[in-house]
Protein backbone atom coordinates (compact mmCIF):
# COMPACT_ATOMS: atom_id res chain seq x y z
CA UNK A 1 0.00 0.00 0.00
CA UNK A 2 1.02 3.23 -0.79
CA UNK A 3 1.70 5.69 2.23
CA UNK A 4 -0.67 8.61 2.76
CA UNK A 5 1.14 11.10 1.08
CA UNK A 6 1.31 9.31 -1.87
CA UNK A 7 0.37 10.02 -4.75
CA UNK A 8 0.39 14.09 -4.21
CA UNK A 9 -2.94 15.67 -4.21
CA UNK A 10 -2.40 17.28 -7.11
CA UNK A 11 -1.98 13.99 -8.79
CA UNK A 12 -5.20 12.73 -7.03
CA UNK A 13 -7.02 15.66 -8.49
CA UNK A 14 -5.23 15.03 -11.97
CA UNK A 15 -6.48 11.42 -11.76
CA UNK A 16 -10.33 12.75 -10.72
CA UNK A 17 -10.48 15.05 -13.60
CA UNK A 18 -9.36 12.71 -15.68
CA UNK A 19 -12.10 9.99 -14.62
CA UNK A 20 -10.47 8.30 -12.20
CA UNK A 21 -13.69 7.34 -10.39
CA UNK A 22 -11.99 7.03 -6.48
CA UNK A 23 -9.41 9.77 -6.73
CA UNK A 24 -11.82 12.12 -5.51
CA UNK A 25 -12.98 10.12 -2.71
CA UNK A 26 -9.28 9.30 -1.63
CA UNK A 27 -8.34 13.04 -1.61
CA UNK A 28 -11.45 13.90 0.50
CA UNK A 29 -10.55 11.29 3.15
CA UNK A 30 -7.15 12.13 3.28
CA UNK A 31 -7.88 15.86 4.50
CA UNK A 32 -11.34 15.24 5.73
CA UNK A 33 -10.68 15.92 9.73
CA UNK A 34 -9.50 19.10 9.12
CA UNK A 35 -11.70 20.45 6.60
CA UNK A 36 -14.79 18.73 9.66
CA UNK A 37 -12.92 20.78 11.46
CA UNK A 38 -13.02 24.59 9.68
CA UNK A 39 -16.24 23.62 8.77
CA UNK A 40 -17.43 22.54 12.31
CA UNK A 41 -15.78 25.51 14.29
CA UNK A 42 -16.68 27.93 11.67
CA UNK A 43 -20.38 27.31 11.90
CA UNK A 44 -20.80 25.84 15.59
CA UNK A 45 -22.90 23.71 15.10
CA UNK A 46 -22.36 19.68 13.55
CA UNK A 47 -25.52 19.38 11.63
CA UNK A 48 -24.80 22.93 9.84
CA UNK A 49 -21.24 21.85 9.45
CA UNK A 50 -22.11 18.28 7.50
CA UNK A 51 -24.36 20.43 5.43
CA UNK A 52 -22.21 22.60 4.38
CA UNK A 53 -19.16 20.21 3.91
CA UNK A 54 -21.10 18.06 1.43
CA UNK A 55 -22.32 20.98 -0.60
CA UNK A 56 -18.58 22.28 -0.46
CA UNK A 57 -17.30 18.91 -1.40
CA UNK A 58 -19.64 18.76 -4.02
CA UNK A 59 -18.82 21.57 -5.68
CA UNK A 60 -15.47 20.56 -5.15
CA UNK A 61 -15.97 17.89 -7.09
CA UNK A 62 -17.92 19.36 -9.84
CA UNK A 63 -15.29 22.57 -9.98
CA UNK A 64 -11.91 20.40 -10.09
CA UNK A 65 -11.33 21.11 -13.66
CA UNK A 66 -11.03 24.94 -12.88
CA UNK A 67 -8.70 24.11 -10.16
CA UNK A 68 -5.04 25.87 -11.75
CA UNK A 69 -2.35 24.99 -9.05
CA UNK A 70 -1.84 28.75 -7.79
CA UNK A 71 -2.43 27.43 -4.47
CA UNK A 72 -1.82 23.81 -2.51
CA UNK A 73 -4.59 21.59 -3.25
CA UNK A 74 -5.66 21.46 0.52
CA UNK A 75 -5.63 25.67 0.32
CA UNK A 76 -8.30 24.77 -2.28
CA UNK A 77 -10.33 22.24 -0.83
CA UNK A 78 -10.17 24.77 2.52
CA UNK A 79 -11.18 27.91 0.91
CA UNK A 80 -14.78 25.95 -0.76
CA UNK A 81 -15.47 24.59 2.59
CA UNK A 82 -15.23 28.29 4.28
CA UNK A 83 -17.06 29.34 1.62
CA UNK A 84 -19.54 26.97 2.00
CA UNK A 85 -19.96 27.78 5.61
CA UNK A 86 -19.92 31.40 5.68
CA UNK A 87 -22.58 31.25 2.93
CA UNK A 88 -24.79 29.21 5.18
CA UNK A 89 -23.93 31.86 8.28
CA UNK A 90 -25.17 34.35 6.01
CA UNK A 91 -28.73 32.62 4.94
CA UNK A 92 -28.96 31.88 8.79
CA UNK A 93 -28.12 35.63 10.05
CA UNK A 94 -32.00 35.86 10.65
CA UNK A 95 -30.93 34.16 14.04
CA UNK A 96 -30.47 36.37 17.03
CA UNK A 97 -26.82 37.03 16.84
CA UNK A 98 -24.62 36.26 20.76
CA UNK A 99 -23.48 39.57 21.87
CA UNK A 100 -20.13 39.00 23.60
CA UNK A 101 -20.90 40.36 26.39
CA UNK A 102 -23.51 37.74 27.25
CA UNK A 103 -21.93 36.05 29.85
CA UNK A 104 -25.18 34.63 30.96
CA UNK A 105 -25.94 32.82 27.19
CA UNK A 106 -22.24 32.13 27.09
CA UNK A 107 -22.44 29.49 30.06
CA UNK A 108 -25.71 27.84 28.53
CA UNK A 109 -23.34 27.34 25.71
CA UNK A 110 -20.49 25.66 27.53
CA UNK A 111 -22.99 23.80 29.16
CA UNK A 112 -24.85 22.51 26.54
CA UNK A 113 -21.90 21.98 24.12
CA UNK A 114 -20.94 18.78 23.18
CA UNK A 115 -20.37 15.40 25.61
CA UNK A 116 -18.54 16.30 28.74
CA UNK A 117 -17.60 13.15 29.00
CA UNK A 118 -15.53 13.33 25.73
CA UNK A 119 -14.36 16.75 25.52
CA UNK A 120 -11.98 18.11 27.19
CA UNK A 121 -13.18 21.45 29.60
CA UNK A 122 -10.28 22.96 27.56
CA UNK A 123 -12.26 22.19 23.86
CA UNK A 124 -15.71 22.74 25.66
CA UNK A 125 -14.21 26.39 26.34
CA UNK A 126 -12.69 27.21 23.29
CA UNK A 127 -15.77 25.97 20.97
CA UNK A 128 -18.43 28.34 23.48
CA UNK A 129 -15.69 31.47 23.10
CA UNK A 130 -15.35 30.64 19.26
CA UNK A 131 -19.01 31.71 18.86
CA UNK A 132 -18.66 34.77 20.49
CA UNK A 133 -16.64 36.06 17.26
CA UNK A 134 -18.32 37.76 14.30
CA UNK A 135 -17.84 34.99 11.56
CA UNK A 136 -15.08 36.29 9.90
CA UNK A 137 -13.10 36.33 12.91
CA UNK A 138 -14.22 33.20 13.56
CA UNK A 139 -13.35 31.70 10.63
CA UNK A 140 -10.18 33.71 10.22
CA UNK A 141 -8.86 32.54 13.44
CA UNK A 142 -9.69 29.00 13.20
CA UNK A 143 -7.41 28.95 9.78
CA UNK A 144 -4.52 30.78 10.90
CA UNK A 145 -4.11 29.75 14.56
CA UNK A 146 -6.04 26.58 15.19
CA UNK A 147 -5.11 25.04 11.53
CA UNK A 148 -2.00 26.40 11.29
CA UNK A 149 -2.23 28.03 7.88
CA UNK A 150 0.14 30.54 7.06
CA UNK A 151 -1.40 34.06 6.88
CA UNK A 152 -0.86 34.02 3.06
CA UNK A 153 -2.73 30.61 2.31
CA UNK A 154 -5.77 31.91 4.78
CA UNK A 155 -5.81 34.99 2.75
CA UNK A 156 -5.99 32.41 -0.15
CA UNK A 157 -8.97 30.67 2.07
CA UNK A 158 -10.47 33.49 2.81
CA UNK A 159 -10.49 35.69 -0.14
CA UNK A 160 -9.16 38.67 1.42
CA UNK A 161 -5.59 40.49 2.17
CA UNK A 162 -3.32 38.93 4.12
CA UNK A 163 -3.05 42.32 5.92
CA UNK A 164 -7.01 41.87 6.61
CA UNK A 165 -6.53 38.16 7.64
CA UNK A 166 -4.00 39.63 10.38
CA UNK A 167 -6.52 42.42 11.88
CA UNK A 168 -9.63 39.82 12.15
CA UNK A 169 -7.46 37.39 13.83
CA UNK A 170 -5.92 40.54 16.20
CA UNK A 171 -9.27 41.28 16.66
CA UNK A 172 -10.46 38.40 17.31
CA UNK A 173 -7.86 37.22 19.57
CA UNK A 174 -8.54 40.01 21.72
CA UNK A 175 -12.17 39.41 21.79
CA UNK A 176 -11.17 35.77 23.33
CA UNK A 177 -8.74 36.12 26.01
CA UNK A 178 -11.08 37.22 28.60
CA UNK A 179 -12.64 34.23 27.84
CA UNK A 180 -9.85 32.19 27.55
CA UNK A 181 -6.95 33.60 29.97
CA UNK A 182 -7.74 31.10 32.78
CA UNK A 183 -7.07 27.82 30.71
CA UNK A 184 -3.45 29.57 29.93
CA UNK A 185 -2.11 28.68 33.03
CA UNK A 186 -0.69 30.65 35.98
CA UNK A 187 1.16 33.74 34.11
CA UNK A 188 -2.66 34.76 34.68
CA UNK A 189 -4.54 36.89 36.93
CA UNK A 190 -8.39 38.01 36.37
CA UNK A 191 -7.35 41.50 37.29
CA UNK A 192 -5.01 41.79 34.44
CA UNK A 193 -7.18 40.57 31.39
CA UNK A 194 -10.50 43.29 31.90
CA UNK A 195 -9.86 44.95 29.07
CA UNK A 196 -8.30 48.05 29.03
CA UNK A 197 -10.05 51.49 28.75
CA UNK A 198 -10.81 52.40 25.65
CA UNK A 199 -14.19 50.71 23.66
CA UNK A 200 -14.13 48.79 20.82
CA UNK A 201 -14.56 50.00 17.72
CA UNK B 1 1.02 57.49 27.84
CA UNK B 2 -2.72 55.70 28.78
CA UNK B 3 -2.96 52.15 28.30
CA UNK B 4 -3.50 51.13 24.39
CA UNK B 5 -6.61 49.67 24.59
CA UNK B 6 -6.49 45.57 24.04
CA UNK B 7 -7.29 45.46 20.17
CA UNK B 8 -4.35 48.08 19.55
CA UNK B 9 -2.19 45.48 21.44
CA UNK B 10 -3.46 42.59 19.70
CA UNK B 11 -2.95 44.57 16.03
CA UNK B 12 0.43 45.48 17.39
CA UNK B 13 1.82 42.53 18.09
CA UNK B 14 0.15 41.02 14.58
CA UNK B 15 2.49 43.81 12.78
CA UNK B 16 -0.13 45.95 11.72
CA UNK B 17 0.59 49.01 14.05
CA UNK B 18 4.08 50.40 12.70
CA UNK B 19 5.92 53.78 12.39
CA UNK B 20 5.40 56.47 15.02
CA UNK B 21 2.53 55.18 16.48
CA UNK B 22 3.75 51.54 16.33
CA UNK B 23 7.20 52.66 18.29
CA UNK B 24 4.73 54.61 20.65
CA UNK B 25 3.84 51.48 22.17
CA UNK B 26 7.03 49.87 21.78
CA UNK B 27 8.27 52.53 24.07
CA UNK B 28 4.96 52.15 26.75
CA UNK B 29 5.23 48.35 26.37
CA UNK B 30 9.52 48.60 27.70
CA UNK B 31 7.77 50.73 31.07
CA UNK B 32 4.12 48.56 31.64
CA UNK B 33 4.60 45.22 33.12
CA UNK B 34 0.55 45.34 32.87
CA UNK B 35 0.55 45.83 29.15
CA UNK B 36 3.78 43.36 28.57
CA UNK B 37 1.91 40.96 30.57
CA UNK B 38 -1.37 41.11 28.21
CA UNK B 39 0.42 40.90 25.05
CA UNK B 40 2.03 37.60 26.15
CA UNK B 41 -1.69 36.83 27.13
CA UNK B 42 -2.39 37.42 23.62
CA UNK B 43 0.37 35.44 22.82
CA UNK B 44 -0.63 32.59 24.76
CA UNK B 45 -4.39 32.66 23.26
CA UNK B 46 -2.82 31.41 19.83
CA UNK B 47 -0.54 28.80 21.71
CA UNK B 48 -3.98 27.27 23.39
CA UNK B 49 -6.03 27.36 19.86
CA UNK B 50 -3.17 25.68 18.32
CA UNK B 51 -2.70 23.15 21.36
CA UNK B 52 -6.73 21.61 20.87
CA UNK B 53 -6.85 18.72 18.59
CA UNK B 54 -8.90 18.71 15.41
CA UNK B 55 -12.10 17.13 16.26
CA UNK B 56 -11.95 13.86 14.02
CA UNK B 57 -15.06 13.65 11.78
CA UNK B 58 -18.09 11.63 13.13
CA UNK B 59 -18.56 8.56 11.59
CA UNK B 60 -22.18 9.21 10.31
CA UNK B 61 -20.99 12.45 8.56
CA UNK B 62 -18.27 10.49 6.66
CA UNK B 63 -20.34 7.75 5.37
CA UNK B 64 -22.71 10.51 4.75
CA UNK B 65 -19.66 11.96 2.47
CA UNK B 66 -19.09 8.93 0.69
CA UNK B 67 -22.22 8.20 -0.13
CA UNK B 68 -22.48 11.41 -1.60
CA UNK B 69 -18.75 11.36 -3.58
CA UNK B 70 -19.98 7.67 -4.98
CA UNK B 71 -23.21 9.05 -6.30
CA UNK B 72 -21.33 11.96 -7.57
CA UNK B 73 -18.79 9.55 -9.15
CA UNK B 74 -21.64 7.37 -10.55
CA UNK B 75 -23.47 10.06 -12.23
CA UNK B 76 -20.15 11.57 -13.59
CA UNK B 77 -19.35 8.07 -14.76
CA UNK B 78 -22.65 8.09 -16.23
CA UNK B 79 -22.72 11.09 -18.27
CA UNK B 80 -19.59 10.56 -20.01
CA UNK B 81 -20.47 7.65 -20.58
CA UNK B 82 -24.24 8.60 -22.00
CA UNK B 83 -21.92 11.41 -24.42
CA UNK B 84 -20.22 8.20 -26.45
CA UNK B 85 -16.48 7.34 -26.40
CA UNK B 86 -16.11 9.32 -29.97
CA UNK B 87 -16.79 12.61 -28.56
CA UNK B 88 -14.38 12.23 -25.43
CA UNK B 89 -11.79 11.08 -27.78
CA UNK B 90 -11.73 13.98 -29.93
CA UNK B 91 -10.83 17.00 -28.23
CA UNK B 92 -6.63 15.88 -27.72
CA UNK B 93 -5.18 14.82 -25.33
CA UNK B 94 -6.72 16.33 -22.37
CA UNK B 95 -6.41 12.61 -20.17
CA UNK B 96 -2.71 11.72 -19.58
CA UNK B 97 -0.99 8.60 -20.81
CA UNK B 98 -0.64 6.88 -18.12
CA UNK B 99 -4.90 7.12 -17.23
CA UNK B 100 -5.26 6.18 -20.73
CA UNK B 101 -3.82 3.08 -20.23
CA UNK B 102 -5.79 2.60 -16.79
CA UNK B 103 -8.86 3.04 -18.58
CA UNK B 104 -7.68 0.54 -21.38
CA UNK B 105 -6.91 -2.00 -18.69
CA UNK B 106 -10.27 -1.18 -16.76
CA UNK B 107 -12.10 -2.46 -19.89
CA UNK B 108 -10.35 -5.22 -20.94
CA UNK B 109 -10.57 -6.29 -17.20
CA UNK B 110 -13.96 -6.23 -17.08
CA UNK B 111 -15.12 -8.69 -19.84
CA UNK B 112 -12.92 -11.66 -17.99
CA UNK B 113 -14.62 -11.05 -14.72
CA UNK B 114 -18.06 -11.00 -15.68
CA UNK B 115 -17.24 -14.35 -17.45
CA UNK B 116 -15.66 -15.22 -14.35
CA UNK B 117 -18.72 -14.31 -12.14
CA UNK B 118 -20.91 -16.19 -14.62
CA UNK B 119 -19.31 -19.22 -14.06
CA UNK B 120 -18.78 -18.69 -10.43
CA UNK B 121 -21.95 -18.44 -9.98
CA UNK B 122 -23.40 -21.89 -11.18
CA UNK B 123 -27.41 -22.40 -9.86
CA UNK B 124 -27.85 -20.63 -6.79
CA UNK B 125 -25.52 -17.25 -7.00
CA UNK B 126 -27.84 -15.77 -10.01
CA UNK B 127 -29.26 -13.43 -7.82
CA UNK B 128 -26.28 -12.10 -7.88
CA UNK B 129 -26.10 -10.91 -11.68
CA UNK B 130 -29.08 -9.16 -12.07
CA UNK B 131 -28.50 -6.30 -14.14
CA UNK B 132 -25.83 -6.06 -17.77
CA UNK B 133 -27.83 -7.44 -20.60
CA UNK B 134 -24.44 -9.92 -21.38
CA UNK B 135 -24.51 -11.44 -17.94
CA UNK B 136 -28.36 -11.62 -17.99
CA UNK B 137 -28.19 -13.61 -21.44
CA UNK B 138 -25.16 -15.52 -20.57
CA UNK B 139 -26.84 -16.51 -17.15
CA UNK B 140 -29.97 -17.59 -18.86
CA UNK B 141 -28.22 -20.72 -20.42
CA UNK B 142 -26.63 -21.52 -17.18
CA UNK B 143 -29.91 -23.64 -16.32
CA UNK B 144 -33.57 -23.57 -15.84
CA UNK B 145 -32.97 -24.62 -12.61
CA UNK B 146 -31.21 -21.17 -12.05
CA UNK B 147 -33.51 -19.53 -13.73
CA UNK B 148 -36.58 -21.29 -11.33
CA UNK B 149 -34.31 -20.13 -8.04
CA UNK B 150 -34.63 -16.42 -8.91
CA UNK B 151 -37.34 -15.35 -10.97
CA UNK B 152 -37.71 -12.12 -9.16
CA UNK B 153 -34.03 -11.25 -9.93
CA UNK B 154 -34.64 -11.70 -13.31
CA UNK B 155 -37.32 -9.35 -13.93
CA UNK B 156 -35.52 -6.78 -12.04
CA UNK B 157 -32.81 -7.31 -14.59
CA UNK B 158 -35.42 -6.39 -17.43
CA UNK B 159 -36.65 -3.18 -15.53
CA UNK B 160 -33.24 -1.79 -13.72
CA UNK B 161 -31.05 -3.08 -15.71
CA UNK B 162 -31.84 -0.36 -18.81
CA UNK B 163 -30.45 3.00 -19.35
CA UNK B 164 -33.84 3.49 -20.92
CA UNK B 165 -35.73 3.19 -16.89
CA UNK B 166 -37.34 6.61 -16.77
CA UNK B 167 -36.22 8.39 -13.98
CA UNK B 168 -38.78 7.93 -11.98
CA UNK B 169 -38.78 4.60 -12.75
CA UNK B 170 -38.46 3.45 -8.59
CA UNK B 171 -41.52 5.26 -7.76
CA UNK B 172 -43.31 3.23 -10.95
CA UNK B 173 -41.70 -0.55 -11.16
CA UNK B 174 -41.76 -2.62 -8.23
CA UNK B 175 -39.52 -5.40 -8.98
CA UNK B 176 -38.88 -8.47 -7.12
CA UNK B 177 -35.94 -7.99 -4.99
CA UNK B 178 -33.80 -11.33 -4.28
CA UNK B 179 -32.29 -10.58 -0.80
CA UNK B 180 -29.45 -13.43 0.18
CA UNK B 181 -28.75 -14.12 3.14
CA UNK B 182 -24.63 -14.55 4.28
CA UNK B 183 -23.16 -14.63 7.21
CA UNK B 184 -20.67 -12.47 5.67
CA UNK B 185 -19.23 -9.66 8.69
CA UNK B 186 -17.99 -6.49 6.71
CA UNK B 187 -16.03 -4.22 8.37
CA UNK B 188 -15.53 -0.36 7.34
CA UNK B 189 -11.38 -0.76 6.82
CA UNK B 190 -11.68 -3.39 4.16
CA UNK B 191 -15.02 -3.01 2.77
CA UNK B 192 -14.06 -2.72 -0.74
CA UNK B 193 -11.86 -5.90 -1.02
CA UNK B 194 -14.82 -7.52 0.91
CA UNK B 195 -17.44 -6.07 -1.80
CA UNK B 196 -15.23 -7.34 -4.36
CA UNK B 197 -14.98 -10.85 -3.36
CA UNK B 198 -18.89 -11.04 -2.23
CA UNK B 199 -19.18 -9.80 -5.99
CA UNK B 200 -16.76 -12.34 -7.74
CA UNK B 201 -17.44 -15.58 -4.94
CA UNK B 202 -19.99 -18.00 -5.73
CA UNK B 203 -22.07 -17.27 -2.28
CA UNK B 204 -22.02 -20.30 0.59
CA UNK B 205 -25.64 -22.09 -0.06
CA UNK B 206 -27.89 -19.78 2.14
CA UNK B 207 -31.70 -18.64 1.67
CA UNK B 208 -32.61 -16.44 -0.52
CA UNK B 209 -36.17 -14.35 0.07
CA UNK B 210 -37.86 -11.55 -1.25
CA UNK B 211 -37.42 -7.81 0.14
CA UNK B 212 -39.47 -6.55 2.68
CA UNK B 213 -41.09 -3.54 1.15
CA UNK B 214 -39.45 -1.20 3.25
CA UNK B 215 -35.85 -3.11 1.79
CA UNK B 216 -36.88 -2.38 -1.65
CA UNK B 217 -37.76 1.32 -1.21
CA UNK B 218 -34.38 1.97 0.02
CA UNK B 219 -32.49 -0.16 -2.41
CA UNK B 220 -34.57 1.39 -5.35
CA UNK B 221 -33.87 5.01 -3.17
CA UNK B 222 -30.20 3.64 -3.12
CA UNK B 223 -29.42 2.73 -6.84
CA UNK B 224 -31.38 4.85 -8.74
CA UNK B 225 -31.86 3.68 -12.78
CA UNK B 226 -28.51 1.46 -12.23
CA UNK B 227 -28.08 -2.03 -12.99
CA UNK B 228 -28.77 -3.96 -9.75
CA UNK B 229 -26.48 -6.00 -9.06
CA UNK B 230 -26.44 -7.73 -5.60
CA UNK B 231 -28.87 -7.63 -2.48
CA UNK B 232 -27.27 -9.66 0.34
CA UNK B 233 -28.52 -9.40 4.19
CA UNK B 234 -24.70 -9.19 5.98
CA UNK B 235 -23.45 -7.95 8.79
CA UNK B 236 -21.42 -5.09 9.05
CA UNK B 237 -18.89 -4.50 11.83
CA UNK B 238 -21.21 -6.62 13.70
CA UNK B 239 -24.29 -5.12 13.16
CA UNK B 240 -27.25 -6.60 10.99
CA UNK B 241 -27.25 -4.86 7.73
CA UNK B 242 -27.98 -5.31 4.12
CA UNK B 243 -24.93 -4.81 1.00
CA UNK B 244 -27.00 -2.98 -1.74
CA UNK B 245 -24.51 -3.02 -5.00
CA UNK B 246 -25.19 -1.24 -8.12
CA UNK B 247 -23.37 -0.80 -11.63
CA UNK B 248 -22.80 2.86 -13.11
CA UNK B 249 -20.59 2.24 -16.15
CA UNK B 250 -17.33 0.48 -15.03
CA UNK B 251 -18.19 1.11 -11.72
CA UNK B 252 -19.50 -0.45 -9.00
CA UNK B 253 -21.30 1.21 -6.00
CA UNK B 254 -21.99 -0.43 -2.76
CA UNK B 255 -23.86 0.82 -0.02
CA UNK B 256 -23.94 -0.74 3.90
CA UNK B 257 -27.83 -0.03 3.91
CA UNK B 258 -28.66 0.04 7.77
CA UNK B 259 -31.87 -2.05 9.33
CA UNK B 260 -34.04 0.86 8.97
CA UNK B 261 -33.17 1.93 5.85
CA UNK B 262 -36.47 2.63 3.25
CA UNK B 263 -37.51 4.74 0.31
CA UNK B 264 -37.66 7.77 3.11
CA UNK B 265 -34.66 6.80 5.39
CA UNK B 266 -31.79 6.35 3.53
CA UNK B 267 -29.66 5.64 6.17
CA UNK B 268 -26.52 4.46 4.89
CA UNK B 269 -23.56 3.03 7.19
CA UNK B 270 -21.10 3.29 4.91
CA UNK B 271 -20.11 3.10 0.91
CA UNK B 272 -18.08 2.31 -1.72
CA UNK B 273 -17.21 2.21 -5.10
CA UNK B 274 -15.15 -0.18 -7.12
CA UNK B 275 -13.65 0.34 -10.36
CA UNK B 276 -14.37 -3.57 -11.84
CA UNK B 277 -11.46 -5.52 -11.69
CA UNK B 278 -8.85 -2.54 -10.87
CA UNK B 279 -7.84 -2.51 -7.24
CA UNK B 280 -5.35 0.81 -7.93
CA UNK B 281 -2.92 2.91 -9.61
Amino acid sequence: MPDESWPADQELLRRHVAGDAEAFGELFRRHRDRLWAVALRTLCDPEEAADALQDAMVSAFRRAGDFRGESAVTTWLHRIVVNASLDRLRRRAARPAMSAGDEEAFEALVAQDGDPARTSDTRLDVNAALRLLPPQQRAALVVVDMLGFSVADAAVILDTSPGTVKSRCARARARLLPHLAHLQGNRTDSESVSPAQGGET
Amino acid sequence: MTHPDIDVLAEFRAGLITGRRGARITAHLADCDRCTGLGDQLAGVSVLLASVPAPAMPDRVAQRLDSVLAAEAARRDNAERAEGDGASESPAPRRPDGHRGFRLLSLRVLAPVAAVVVLAAGGYGLSRLVGPASQTTASSAAGSAARAATPAAAGNAKSAGRANVPAAGPARITPGIVVVTSTTNLSRARLPQQVRAALLVSPAPGRRQAATAQLRGCVLGLIGNHPLQLVESVRFEGRPATLVVARAGATDTAWIAAQDCSATNRHVLASTSLPSGISGP
